[in-house]
């Protein structure tokens, strides 16, 4: 099989997954609530409901509903979010999402540059101090809860390290909003912008609030991509290959990161295309505690608005996204394994 | 064993390894005793267990945690290629960086299992290139490679101030060849790759140039086993160590195989060990032989003396073990009882409990390797005959 048939293969099928994705969110919606709730207030003359009902489609049969959903889906009206003041869905995702994704990128950065060498650390020194150290420092990681473990790093690092007049990292926030007034984003992502603008001082701003957020929300995938990491380097270590690289005169250095690595990746891989989505949902808490305005807390507050819309449009662009993670795995597999292109 | 170290290019004095399992030390290899010729096929035969790949991992010492070697002498004799003088190297005692330049480059080895050796996420060209490109000078490689590049470009062209030109170019790495300098990372790795190529198309590899792009996956047993052997023999090795290289592979793959090691010997001279429990393939490709039992050396002779004139029992015992095409019987005739458990392993003679021969003297001495007629060792206290 072509690289090409591959990719389109994979594409094809994403795109199948997406839409049963947005097919249940949609009956799950229709089922639950009863959508004209968020078009009428308190004010809203009983006798106006069949009209603004009837506006919205509100009254069609459920296939027509669906149809209707769809076709507006796909002239990019994705509704309009009504515990937003009604801006449009869509507006808003492209307003929140670039807050999400640099806090997902920063934590995956976190993850992987940590998580790999930690992960090869403790397979190639197994059950010395190091090795022991780790694997605390993983079970750690995969057993403390996000909510607790943002508190208690929020606690030390920024409220501790305050009160004792000591210097400390920021408590929440992308910037410091009230030095930097008049900071104007083009792209949305901070980090880019300001180097755009040629802003230093709001760049380090920026990575400075970055820190302990990312850290918090990466620090489960961290965990993770550790423990893969060593169990799949464990493996291969013992596998015949490793003994025929040795015995061809090679160095233990050359071993482990050439013939080793590659192979123990292949499993590793997989964990961090299924983790970047979930950085994604785990980004609700992280961002409720660190008041980042990104998706994550958007959509905790469109749910306790039962903000139908808005919650159908932040499912769709997870499933997106967890769709997209997995097809790039799929694609790094292939030049991982040549076993895999072919197979 | 009197001869000088011309002759002899490998010899193995007195090895023990253990292994540390929960169960006990098992102690695996108890005082082997080895020499291998210069040119010679030597079979390391044996039953399953009784320490042949142990033997020969710890003679690169490849043996991995929980193994350990104990003690003894492991002494590869290296011929200078100028001086002709012979220098001894003694491999138990060489730092981890000087047993680099042992593995692959001196002693290569080939192992038993096609499917799981090659590494499955390189090409074999890649895995073979390596090898090389670790070991071999490829200054002289990279120049003819250049000067063969400019040749075939001049045969295309027309032009004669190009030819001029070209002639000029190829003067030039001509003079170059005579000091050539470092090669440059890219230039190497061409090099290498080519005599992977070369090593493929030796090992009698059809369109080797293709194969040499190809995964281990993508080609069948038979060619993997080839494939390593080509990745063994890239350096020529001093000493080629099969171990149980043919075991995996059916028998007129397997009978491809032996020739071409034989073939390959003439070729290239290296000394070959076959490990193996298969007496027909002894019979067939080794001028000496080496039996071991249960971690010890029993017998070493030429291979006709072996079969005509064993003096161990155990050896005795084997071969009458092996059913012949003429004869007819209801039951082949065994050795009785079985391999000892090396965890405890018995006193004296390791062999002493299943040996019909043995004495007293056999459960508390261990006998020794000796040349009991010439050309013949053997360690038995009553061997036959």
């Amino acid at each position: 099989m072509k690289l090409r048939d591959f990719i389109l293969r994979r594409v094809l099928l994403a795109i199948t997954v997406v839409f049963g994705v947005l097919t249940i969110t949609w009956i799950l919606a229709f089922i639950v609530g009863d959508p004209v709730t968020m078009y009428i207030n308190e004010n809203t003359p009983a006798e106006a409901i069949p009209a603004i009902r009837a506006a919205h489609g509100f009254d069609e049969p459920w296939p027509v509903q669906y149809f209707l959903y769809l076709s507006n889906l796909f002239q990019g009206n994705w509704g309009v979010s009504g515990s937003s003041s009604n801006m449009p869905v869509l507006e808003i995702l492209a307003l929140k999402f670039p807050a999400t994704i640099e806090l997902a990128i920063v934590a995956m950065i976190f993850a992987i540059i940590l998580g790999i060498p930690l992960g090869i650390i403790s397979a190639t020194r197994k059950d010395q101090k190091i090795d022991h150290f780790t694997r605390i420092f993983s079970l750690a990681g995969v057993s403390m809860p996000i909510f607790w473990f943002a508190f208690m790093l929020k606690y030390v690092l920024y409220y501790y390290l305050a009160v004792n007049n000591l210097p400390h990292l920021p408590g929440g926030e992308r910037y410091d909003t009230s030095t930097y007034l008049d900071f104007e984003f083009i792209t949305g992502f901070l980090l880019l912008d300001s180097l755009i603008q040629g802003n230093i001082p709001i760049f380090l701003d920026g990575l400075v609030h970055l820190i302990m957020p990312g850290f918090a929300l990466g620090y489960l995938t961290l965990a993770i991509i550790t423990r893969m990491m060593r169990s799949s380097m464990l493996e291969v270590l013992k596998e015949d290959y490793i003994t025929l690289a040795r015995s061809k005169g090679l160095r233990e250095k050359v071993v482990i990161y050439r013939h080793a690595l590659r192979n123990a990746m292949i499993p590793t891989v997989t964990v961090i295309g299924l983790a970047f989505g979930g950085l994604i949902t785990g980004a609700v808490l992280t961002e409720t505690i660190f008041n980042w305005p990104g998706l994550g807390r958007w959509a905790v507050r469109s749910i306790l608005f039962a903000d139908l819309a808005a919650i159908n449009g932040f499912t769709l662009l997870v499933a997106i996204i967890f769709v997209t993670a997995n097809l790039i795995v799929d694609l790094i597999y292939g030049v991982l394994d040549p076993r895999i292109r072919f197979g | 064993m009197t001869e000088s170290r011309e002759d002899i290019v490998l010899e193995v004095h007195d090895l023990f390894t253990n292994f540390y399992t929960f169960e006990g030390t098992v102690r695996a290899l108890d005082g082997v005793e080895l020499f291998l010729r210069r040119g010679d096929t030597m079979g390391l035969v044996g039953e399953t267990g009784c320490g042949k790949s142990v033997t020969a991992r710890s003679i690169l010492r490849l043996v991995e945690p929980p193994g350990k070697i104990e003690s003894g002498k492991i002494i590869y004799n290296e011929i200078d290629k100028q001086t002709g003088e012979v220098k001894p190297i003694d491999i138990l005692s060489l730092s981890e960086e000087e047993l680099l330049d042992l593995r692959g480059e001196k002693i290569a080895i080939v192992f038993q299992d096609p499917a799981t050796y090659p590494n499955p996420v390189f090409r074999i060209g890649d895995q073979i290139a390596e090898v090389v490109l670790l070991h071999q000078d490829l200054r002289y490689d990279v120049i003819d490679m250049k000067i063969e590049k400019l040749e075939k470009s001049l045969q295309g062209e027309s032009d004669p101030d190009k030819q001029v030109h070209i002639k000029e170019k190829i003067e030039y790495y001509r003079e170059l060849r005579k000091d050539p300098p470092e090669p440059d990372k890219k230039d190497a790795k061409a090099a290498a790759f080519r005599r992977a190529v070369n090593m493929l198309n030796l090992v009698r590899m059809p369109s080797p140039e293709s194969i040499a792009m190809q995964y281990p996956h993508e080609l069948s047993g038979g060619m993997r086993q080839r494939a390593l052997i080509a990745m063994a023999l890239a350096c020529d090795p001093g000493v080629l160590i099969c171990d149980e290289a043919t075991t995996a592979l059916d028998v007129t793959v397997q009978a491809q195989v032996l020739k071409l090691l034989n073939h390959l010997k003439k070729e290239i001279g290296t000394s070959i060990i076959i490990i193996t429990h298969d007496m027909g393939v002894v019979a067939e490709t080794c001028n000496w032989v080496t039996v071991m039992y249960a971690g010890t050396t029993v017998e070493s002779c030429a291979t006709k003396n072996l079969f005509t004139r064993p003096l161990h029992p155990y050896t005795d015992g084997l071969l009458t073990a092996v059913p012949k095409l003429h004869e007819n019987k209801e039951r082949l005739p065994q050795i009785l009882g079985s391999v000892p458990n090396l965890i405890t392993p018995p006193s004296g003679c390791r062999f002493h409990p299943r040996c019909a021969y043995a004495t007293e003297q056999c459960k508390s001495v261990k006998p020794k390797l000796t040349e009991l007629e010439p050309e013949h060792w053997v360690a038995c206290h009553n061997p036959l005959n």
